[in-house]
């Protein structure tokens, strides 16, 4: 997967993570509506507990997606892109 | 009760074995520099990282405190394992920026970035002002893991050792082991005691619903005895949720000890594959203490809000007392818990020693003096911090909500700065300053939430308005280190 495709990916799954914790919350039902049980729990908190899983499952992905460089590996992509542009790198990129 | 005197014999031979695990981690020490002492010279590999962040993650809070407010509040605490994730899923924003530039400049505190990141006249403001905001969450995290361990060593020994005994002669332990072994010893103990503490909870849960007859009949239980623990939040407390999982998922990154983690990875690899298995803890974890402390609403009827904190040690009194191997696996998740408490004490403790010692005090040496320094400003902030964990007017949860709310005024200094080179130190300073006085100001008036948000919570985003606008009106071109620019490639 190239790097590219990785930031879209972990783009993906942040958006992911956000759509699931506001599914998550039990805004959208009537606080007065009668008990429902649904494996074993309340329903609005069975929801709630599936999003949570989902949230793990997302997150876990976009951990391994994600690169964590270390000094070393910072240093060669540093060098490899100064030798590219031929000039320091920007910091706009920061 | 039940455990008699194997209780204190348990106890007594639990820390024998912690100071040995210190002594060969005293061993083990390299050098005595800062970094050797706090970091364990960068060298804690996937499997140890993972458990020092979970053991340290978890702490008193979550198996006393978290317990007692699900307690209080009923299924709607649920919130806690979603915010429990959302810190990990904030450390995405932290981590890969903050890492290579960490092990390029050998960082031992959070203060060593700031140093790094700002400049100009308003730089070593911001960098106390940042220290001492660390230093008071941490003393409060400090606090509450004492008021625990007292708690639980009262009940893993009947009594025997008292509240302000067990405060103390803990306390004494954990200054031994810390100052002898370092993050070593933290970390080698925190790994055994993260062990115990998920078998312990696992056991206690499977307890309860062997009990109960199953998860249903706990729901109907519980709805019969109070029917607002299981009805549907109304609309201030889901605000005071999406509120929670703010405060928490932003503050929480921001804990030192959680930062100086980042710095004592021996790879970025390691850091990746821990963060990968913590994202999944909070199921482990947080549910199953939220689903015990909802349990306990159908067994006790407890009516002081203090005394909920002593939800887990009342269950396990009624485990224990069934006697014969109920009494073992009690007494087993006691220690377990006592562990985790100890774990996240020790913890604290580190590194208060070194943001005390560098960032506050501003002793940036890397030889032996340094690190002495850091070890008895941590003893001291321990003894001085003991008389408060003797007053036990406070529930655990709002200990946690107070230094949340101090952490989280950090958010800029660290979150944005890595992003956005044009923060400055000045405007950050300031918001700092506003958003702290907002918050603390609201407190001290017995003012907790604005319409279901945390006071901390709009303290942050009045400080963090303040930062950017200021920044965004700085004309002075701040000199930024060109090693901070370049850290923004990282993804």
């Amino acid at each position: 997967m190239s790097r590219y495709q990785r930031r879209a990916m972990h783009f993906v799954c942040m958006l992911l993570i956000v759509l699931l914790y506001v599914v998550s919350v039990p805004w959208y039902r009537e606080a007065d509506a009668p008990l429902r049980i649904w494996l074993g729990l309340p329903d609005w908190v069975a929801v709630a507990l599936l999003c949570y899983v989902g949230v793990a499952i997302v997150n876990a992905v976009a951990w391994v997606i994600t690169d964590v460089p270390d000094a070393f590996d910072y240093l060669e992509k540093s060098q490899e892109s100064e030798e590219s542009d031929g000039s320091k790198v920007s910091g706009s990129a920061q | 009760m039940n455990f008699g005197i194997w209780g204190v014999v348990s106890l007594v031979i639990y820390l024998a074995a912690l100071l040995g695990v210190a002594e060969i981690a005293r061993r083990a020490k390299r050098d005595t520099s800062p970094s050797d002492h706090f970091l364990a010279g960068r060298s804690l590999g996937t499997f140890v990282l993972f458990l020092t962040l979970y053991a340290t993650a978890y702490s008193g809070n979550s198996l006393l405190g978290y317990p007692g407010r699900a307690y209080r509040d009923g299924y709607s605490f649920i919130m806690a394992t979603g915010f429990m994730m959302a810190i990990i899923v904030m450390f995405h924003v932290i981590v890969p920026r903050l890492r290579p530039i960490a092990v390029q400049h050998a960082f031992v505190t959070p203060g060593d970035y700031l140093r790094l990141r700002f400049s100009g006249p308003w730089a070593r403001p911001l960098r106390l002002a940042v220290a001492v905001l660390m230093s008071l969450a941490l003393a409060n995290f400090l606090l509450a893991q004492l008021k625990a361990m007292g708690d639980v060593a009262s009940v893993v020994t009947d009594g025997r050792v008292s509240y302000p005994a067990g405060v103390i002669g803990l306390a004494a332990v954990i200054l031994i082991y810390e100052t002898r072994g370092g993050m070593r010893a933290v970390a080698w103990t925190d790994a055994a005691q993260g062990i115990a503490m998920l078998l312990g909870l696992a056991a206690l849960l499977g307890w309860l619903l062997s009990e109960a007859g199953g998860f249903t009949e706990i729901t109907r239980a519980v709805a019969e005895r109070r029917p607002s623990a299981v009805s549907i939040p109304t609309s201030t407390v889901c605000i005071n949720w999406f509120s929670t999982i703010a405060l928490m998922g932003l503050a929480s990154v921001l804990y030192p000890q959680a930062i100086q983690r980042i710095f004592a990875a021996r790879s970025g690899r390691a850091l990746k594959r821990s963060f990968s298995g913590m994202t999944f803890m909070p199921l482990a974890t947080t549910l199953v203490v939220t689903l015990i402390g909802v349990a306990a609403i159908a067994r006790f009827d407890i009516t002081n809000a203090v005394d909920t904190d002593e939800v887990v040690p009342m269950l396990l009194r009624d485990w224990g007392s069934a006697g014969g191997f109920s009494t073992w696996a009690a007494l087993l998740v006691f220690l377990g818990a006592l562990s985790a408490i100890m774990s996240t004490a020790d913890s604290c403790l580190l590194s208060l020693g070194s943001l005390l010692s560098r960032d506050l005090l501003g002793q940036e040496g890397r030889d032996e003096k340094a690190t002495r320094l850091g070890k008895h400003l941590a003893a001291g902030m321990l003894i001085a911090t003991i008389p408060f964990a003797l007053w036990r007017d406070l529930t655990l949860w709002r200990l946690i909500e107070l230094k949340m709310e101090l952490l989280i005024q950090c958010v800029p200094a660290f979150l944005i700065a890595l992003h956005w080179s044009r923060l400055r130190a000045g405007p950050v300073f300031t918001g700092i300053v506003v958003g702290t006085l907002f918050s603390a100001g609201l407190s001290l008036i017995g003012v907790t939430r604005l319409g279901g948000v945390h006071v901390g919570v709009a303290g942050c985003a009045l400080n963090t308005l303040v930062a950017v606008l200021g920044s965004l009106r700085s004309f002075d071109d701040e000199p930024r280190s060109p090693d901070v620019a370049r850290a923004g490639t990282a993804f």
